[in-house]
């Protein structure tokens, strides 16, 4: 097998596992109006909580799915005790960012403080491998790509065709219109919060999965993976994040073939930065 | 007492970092995520400063340069690198890109250049660092013990510190400073009086960014090592803590900040012992680190304006002569001349045409009103106009000269100013403040103008109030003078936009409804005042919905639907056309 095709098969499963926390954290951004920089923080909880139910003697795919449930149950509890009352005060939405920084360093250290800190892994077997094409997948590879295909669908059907998604679009584009005709804001945004939620517990378990070790620092620079993924497609764009996450994460992986892996995370920083300057709506947004 | 000594150049260090972020952060409105940054290229550049070349000492580090340059040159070195790093960032907070959004920028730049670093060692000897940094005046090159030293650096650290406070405060109590605390309030109003936005944020970045370097050289060259674990994203939260329990914008409030947050809180724990077996290990770091978040938030949530709130700036008053009661335009141009031509000017949002190729002339010495009903462009072709919106066709000729690319500030300098139809007051500057920050070419309404102090900007400064003081006489304002405009009445509030757009010494005014929310009485007042403006041969372009105030005392009147001109003519002439009165006076 090249090295092409090798770091093509790893960019296809990074852009799994970051296709899934771009869309949860766009669509989050998107409806709620807060840019939650406690993210990837949630992400570690629920990659945690599945460690934990692992731990316990079960499946790691049970604890996946323990994981998204805390990954919804916090992420409503931030927003219902942190977020929403700041934003009923008229705060601004840097203060919001700020907040959500604090919030970060709360759940994050707070998991270092009593995990220690230190590495851990799944008890799990990686299956076997499989052929397709010229590239080498394990199993539990293949299924990260299969959840992250669902998830893609489920969210386009979501938003499409449920009633709970065109409200969504609704209150993401205006607030105070979908209001008066007869969505009940605050509702849907408990509700986008507990959903995106759950992609997020989901994401940070599968990201667990896939490096292997983990520890409450990791997905300090998925984030910014994650950030040039949203910002690429388009912040508040699920269509625009799903597509940045493919782009992100197959040029992050094959330019790591060429280059100190270390560095492979530089050109989604220069993504990013390009963005923000040249083009803040993104590729796919009209909304600045 | 060692420790002490120690702690005391500690508290010199943060100090000076927060009165950077206090400056940057609290008075410019500029949210630096990467403020760590800068304080840590600044601590590199005066090690590299100090430091021989690479390969004499054998070669066990590698850095950039070595130019063994004696105190304080390191120093001097490291405040202009901060600063000059700043420079790369500015794209970032141009006029169009969000806060919250270029925030990011600089957070996801500052985890990344710590990877990098921290990866890389060629350039900066990676996760190593740079080790046996020489001590200012020192003669050898390993880091000076002796207590006397110490106790010397500790008085030299606080020295600058205060130097720091001074010359922060400097800027800050000037008109610059008054123009940076507007730009916080609200950048789209400060831009369409006549500020540079871009160049006013690249001016705090850069300060902000030389203060920061400046203290990290005063870190390096007290400890004599400098490593990336020291410096990575989470400490710029720290500062942050610090600043906003302090109390943002009052650089007092940042000292007393630093010496809470940073100094207490953190270098004070490195003594605690942190060895007891049954806990887990790292769990004291990490509950700091908890302690930080939820100090932050809780403050935010509590008490927003920290433990020092930002003071007020109350101006005295002068007596006012009757002379000087009335506002008065500059003259320039004679009556009924063409100050402003607009050809088929359009502007589309998404396939929306808000505008659609509007033509339009205003004369010198006229009220011109501009009527149509909800939705009809009216507040889209005044944005055109003032450049607060870019026109998607057309052109815009104002005194003969082609506007039509000429950024919003750079109209309001030439005497192009506009009102907006939302509230738009500089909420925590009082109202006189409000009034003085329009004033056009104040000489300390520049950084070098602030930095050569109030005897170079002080005649201005006293001339401004003088003019503010009469105008807020004259609609009546007076008690309210020294009173926060984001505290006063929605009708009051719409006096000072007008005032202040007055002081800003237009020649076209553009006024967004400037009575909406005005008690009928006050309106005809402000109507009379307009009126005799225009006398004296100020053009004034007015969008108002109340068709009793047209009469009065507009002439001629525009009327505009679904994007276009309708009519024009007089009131009386309007009302005798039946298209106007099917769109507008009736519906």
């Amino acid at each position: 097998m090249s090295l092409f095709l090798a770091s093509v098969g790893f960019g296809l499963i990074t852009a799994a596992v970051l296709a899934i926390a771009a869309v949860g954290f766009t669509l989050q951004f998107a409806v709620t109006d807060v840019l939650n920089l406690a993210f990837a923080s949630v992400m570690t909880a629920g990659a945690f909580t599945a460690y934990l139910v692992n731990q316990a003697g079960l499946s790691v795919w049970v604890g996946l799915v323990a994981a998204m449930a805390a990954g919804s149950l916090l992420s409503a509890l931030l927003n219902y005790l942190v977020y929403a009352p700041f934003q009923r005060r008229g705060s601004a939405p840097i203060t919001l960012v700020i907040v959500s920084l604090g919030m970060a360093l709360i759940i994050e250290f707070g998991i270092a403080g009593f995990s220690g800190g230190i590495g851990v892994s799944y008890r799990m077997s990686q299956g076997s491998t499989v052929r397709l094409g010229g590239l080498v997948l394990t199993t539990v590879q293949l299924t990260i790509m299969a959840v992250s295909v669902m998830v893609m669908v489920s969210v386009h059907g979501l938003l499409r065709y449920t009633k709970l998604g065109k409200a969504m679009r609704a209150t993401a584009a205006n607030r105070m219109l979908a209001r008066n005709c007869g969505v009940r804001a605050g509702r849907v945004i408990a509700l986008t919060w507990a959903l995106t939620g759950a992609l997020c517990g989901l994401a940070g378990t599968v990201f667990a999965i896939n490096v292997g070790t983990f520890d409450p620092t990791s997905t300090d620079i998925f984030l910014i993976l994650i950030l040039a993924a949203v910002f690429l497609g388009g912040p508040g764009n699920a269509y625009g994040a799903m597509l940045g996450a493919l782009v992100i994460g197959l040029a992050t992986e094959i330019s790591a073939a060429y280059m100190q892996a270390d560095y492979k995370y530089a050109i989604a920083f220069v993504i990013l930065l390009a963005m923000l300057a040249v083009r803040p709506a993104g590729l796919l947004g009209t909304r600045t | 007492m060692y420790y002490l000594i120690i702690l005391s150049v500690y508290a010199a260090v943060d100090i000076i970092a927060c009165l950077g972020l206090s400056q940057q952060f609290g008075v410019a409105g500029v949210t630096n995520f990467g403020f760590i940054i800068f304080q840590a290229a600044g601590a590199y550049v005066a090690a590299v400063l100090a430091l021989p070349p690479d390969t004499a000492n054998g070669g066990f580090q590698v850095y950039v340069g070595g130019f063994s340059l004696p105190f304080p040159l390191p120093w001097l070195g490291a405040a202009a690198a901060g600063g000059l790093l700043a420079l790369p960032f500015t794209f970032l907070f141009g006029r169009r890109l969000r806060g919250d959004f270029a925030a990011v920028g600089l957070l996801v730049t500052a985890v990344l250049l710590n990877l990098l670093v921290t990866n890389y060692r060629p350039l900066f000897n990676g996760d190593a660092g740079l080790a046996a940094v020489p001590t200012p005046l020192s003669s050898g090159m390993f880091v000076e013990t002796s207590k006397a030293y110490q106790y010397a650096f500790a008085i030299a650290g606080l020295v600058v510190a205060g130097a720091a406070y001074w010359f922060v405060r400097r800027i800050t109590e000037s008109p610059y400073g008054r123009t940076l605390r507007a730009m916080r309030d609200n950048d789209k109003v400060a831009d369409s009086l006549g500020k540079n936005i871009v160049a006013l944020r690249t001016g705090a970045l850069v300060l902000g960014g030389a203060i920061a370097g400046l203290s990290g050289a005063v870190l390096v060259s007290f400890i004599g090592v400098w490593a990336p674990s020291a410096w990575s994203y989470a400490e710029t939260i720290v500062l942050f803590t610090a600043v906003i329990i302090g109390g943002a914008g009052n650089h007092a409030g940042a000292v007393l900040g630093a010496v809470l947050v940073p100094v207490a809180f953190e270098e004070v724990t490195r003594f605690i012992n942190n060895s007891d077996p049954t806990l887990p290990p790292n769990l004291l770091p990490s509950l700091q680190w908890v302690a930080i978040g939820l100090l932050i938030t809780l403050f935010l949530w509590l008490r927003p304006r920290g433990v020092l709130p930002e003071r007020k700036r109350v101006i005295a008053v002068p007596e006012t002569g009757p002379a000087d009661a009335q506002p008065a335009a500059r003259v320039r141009f004679e009556k009924k001349d063409e100050i402003l031509r607009a050809s088929r000017v359009s502007r589309e949002y998404g396939g929306v045409r808000a505008v659609a190729g509007v033509s339009l002339s205003i004369r010198s010495g006229t009220l011109t009103g501009l009527i149509g009903p909800n939705g009809a462009g009216k507040s889209t072709l005044l944005a055109l106009l003032a450049g607060t919106e870019k026109v998607s066709a057309g052109q815009i000729v104002y005194r003969g000269r082609d506007i039509t690319a000429l950024p919003a500030y750079r109209r309001a300098r030439a005497g192009l100013v506009r009102t907006f139809q939302l509230a738009s007051e500089f909420k925590r500057l009082t109202v006189l403040e409000n009034l003085i920050a329009a004033a056009p070419a104040h000489r300390g309404d520049s950084f070098f103008g602030a930095v050569a102090g109030r005897r170079y900007w002080g005649a201005d400064e006293s001339r401004a109030i003088a003019r503010a003081a009469a105008l807020i006489d004259s609609f009546g304002l007076s008690a309210h003078a020294n009173d926060y405009a984001g505290d006063l009445s929605g009708g009051q509030r719409r006096l000072v936009e007008i005032m202040r757009a007055l002081m800003a010494e237009p020649d076209l005014l553009l006024l967004d409804e400037p009575m909406a929310g005005v008690y009928p009485e006050l309106a005809r007042r402000i109507g009379a005042a307009l009126r005799r403006l225009c006398e004296q041969g100020m053009a004034i372009l007015m969008v108002e919905h109340e068709l009793a105030i047209m009469d009065e005392f507009c002439d001629p009147v525009v009327v505009m639907a679904d994007g276009a001109i309708l009519a024009e003519g007089t009131m009386a002439e309007l009302r005798d056309r039946a298209e106007v009165v099917e769109a507008y006076l009736v519906g």
